[in-house]
């Protein structure tokens, strides 16, 4: 064991975790109406973690420590850059709502921050153990934060789902990596590659490659193991909302990834095929259950449902297939930064549309277009590019992926491509329909009554960054596809 | 078609599983002689008369004080593994201890400032 340290790799996540340090004291000693500093504190050190990746971006290679356990490679680097911009954005949206909401405001950043630092250990993490306490560390916070507002019933129902179903996939996911560790003999994504070929008969693997699967489904909300996001959507905080959606989703897809393709390739024709069923599932029932959703987080949480089935077309496709999984992982990491962008705007509509209508239903939000023009552009920005609609970045995300799956090859990766395209069309209707309310619609007398608020800054700034990259990637895809690109250089860290 | 005999396998674990529950049932039911008295089936607590009903309250600083105790004591688990290597450890060890006490400290700090020590 060494211990040699190589600070410059460590230090997104040594900024990161001196920001919570520093807010968590700075909330001890500042007075309640000076609150919103510790918020500034955390903006400004997220914004500051992005430093030195761009520095390591731009300098190239890979830096492996821990044996090997925790390695930074362009791959891990291009994910904590998804990871803390769209941490920046939820901590920006975050700002006016938790201020307004009158309780703890301090330990949210805390929390927050915290999550976002689990998310950014999960990335470089190339062994079971660093991976678990990074995957932890994220979803840990969450279980407070999504019950935040804790005068409300449902957000305490939110949060004791979320815990309960939680800590009962971190079960399962344990129980399948000591399998693994048991049959095995190590922890090490490549030492446990390397030990797959000589135990492929033997039974327990299969067993514990699915509990592996199932575990990280969970915190990846595809069906059939969904059930507990809608409702935990919908009571957390909106913010907390749009972080589940976007961060917690990403962490437990990435982790599911990075175990199937560094540890586990060897032995893909078990996984393949549960990927495959996971990804047709999701996109099917997220989309056929969103269609009939009143509410507008509640449709938020069965599209982002539906496109985690989307994300994981072209990795199942490719791994059914037999093809290049590098190809795959590219697209997959192309659409998880199109569609963080897309969403997080999405939710930030819904914040400013909430506040402007006092409500969260789809049918109170008739005629907002007419009170409020610009938020109505936003609106149907956000939910035509999350439905795929050139010159919008959200059909790039779906032609990368329909490209990889029909560079796979063979009849069940086509299969899987027209369950895509059904669903693609699923979707469109649903979006579509928030359109139409804010637009054509006309408007009740209350709407119209409604005093006209001035937004926050922040609220306006997040609006402001995620339309202009969803425009963007849109238009320039190029962009896009260099996250994409490097994102293949994933190094398996050596032993 | 390789992977379906994987997923035999794992259909076998599941029905095994299922068959180990039902039979443990089943023998539990056959075997045990049921005999009940009214001492057996009162509520266990460690061998002692329950007192009270179930639902007791108990005040909610009991609880801070018991997380308090639960942080300090896991720290003893890491600190005892590094005073023993001490010595080979050297002081990059003993500056990675005190950021980690350092940190803890800061727990007790927040704890003390947010008014969890009070006793009133």
């Amino acid at each position: 064991m060494t211990f040699e340290i190589d600070y410059l790799a460590l230090a997104p996540e040594l900024v990161v975790a001196g920001t919570i340090i520093a807010a968590l004291l700075l909330d001890l000693f500042l007075t309640r109406s000076k609150k919103y500093w510790v918020a500034v504190l955390s903006v400004v050190g997220v914004a500051g973690g992005l430093v030195p990746i761009v520095y390591m971006l731009a300098e190239g290679g890979t830096r492996s420590m821990f044996d090997g356990s925790y390695v930074v490679d362009e791959f891990a680097l291009i994910l904590k850059i998804v990871f803390l911009v769209s941490g920046y954005l939820v901590l920006l949206m975050s700002v006016s709502y938790i201020e307004a909401d009158r309780y703890y405001q301090g330990e949210y950043y805390f929390l927050l921050l915290s999550s976002i630092l689990g998310s950014l250990v999960m990335s470089s993490s190339r062994d079971l153990i660093v991976l678990f306490i990074g995957l932890e560390l994220t979803t840990g916070p969450l279980f407070l934060l999504a019950g935040w507002r804790k005068g409300d019933a449902k957000s305490n129902e939110a949060s004791l789902k979320f815990f309960i179903l939680g800590v009962l996939s971190t079960a399962i996911l344990l129980y399948g990596m000591s399998l693994l560790f048991g049959l095995t003999g190590s922890v090490e994504f490549t030492a446990i590659a390397a030990a797959i070929p000589d135990l492929v008969s033997e039974p327990a693997l299969a067993l514990s490659v699915l509990f592996l699967i199932v575990g990280f489904a969970f915190k990846a909300s595809a069906v059939p193991f969904h059930f507990w996001a809608p409702d935990t959507y919908e009571g957390a905080p909106t913010p907390v909302a749009a972080y589940l959606s976007v961060n917690s989703k990403a962490a437990g897809f990435v982790a599911m990834l990075i175990v199937m393709y560094t540890a586990l390739p060897g032995i893909s024709e078990v996984w393949a095929p549960a990927l495959w069923v996971l990804a047709a599932l999701s996109m099917t029932v997220g989309n056929l259950s969103a269609l009939r959703q009143g509410n507008i987080v509640r449709l938020l949480a069965y599209s982002s449902i539906a496109q985690a089935g989307f994300m994981l077309v072209p990795f199942a496709a490719a791994a059914v297939a037999g093809s290049d999984l590098a190809q795959a992982f590219s697209a997959t990491v192309v659409y998880l930064v199109i569609y963080a962008l897309m969403n997080l705007g999405a939710f930030a509509v819904v914040i400013a549309g909430a506040r402007r209508t006092g409500s969260g239903d789809i049918d109170d939000w008739a005629g907002l277009g007419q009170k409020d023009p610009v938020l109505g552009l936003l609106t149907a920005l956000f939910f035509l590019s999350l439905a795929g609609i050139p010159p919008l970045a959200g059909w790039y995300a779906k032609f990368v992926m329909f490209a990889s799956v029909i560079e796979a090859g063979g009849i069940s990766t086509l299969v899987l491509a027209a369950i895509a395209a059904v669903n693609s069309v699923i979707a469109f209707y649903y979006y579509a329909r928030v359109i139409k309310a804010v637009w054509l619609d006309t408007p009740s007398e209350e709407l119209l009554a409604r005093p006209g608020r001035e937004y926050a800054g922040s609220i306006k700034l997040t609006l402001a960054i995620s339309m202009g990259l969803t425009i963007a990637i849109g238009i320039y895809p190029t962009f896009a596809t260099y996250f994409g690109e490097a994102s293949r250089v994933i190094a398996t860290g050596g032993g | 078609m390789t992977y379906f005999e994987s997923y035999l396998t794992v259909g076998a674990f599941i029905a095994l599983g299922a068959l180990l529950v039902g039979v443990v049932l089943v023998l539990a039911r056959a075997l045990a002689p049921s005999n009940p008295s009214a001492e057996k089936l009162s509520t266990y607590e460690c061998g002692v008369d329950p007192v009270g009903s179930g639902w007791s309250q108990t005040y909610v600083r009991y609880y801070l004080y018991g997380l308090l105790f639960v942080i300090f004591d896991i720290e003893a688990v890491f600190i005892f593994p590094w005073a023993i290597q001490l010595e080979s450890l050297g002081m990059f060890g003993l500056i990675e201890m005190l950021v980690f006490i350092g940190i803890l400290v800061l727990g007790l700090v927040y704890a003390i400032r947010k008014g969890v020590l009070r006793w009133e």
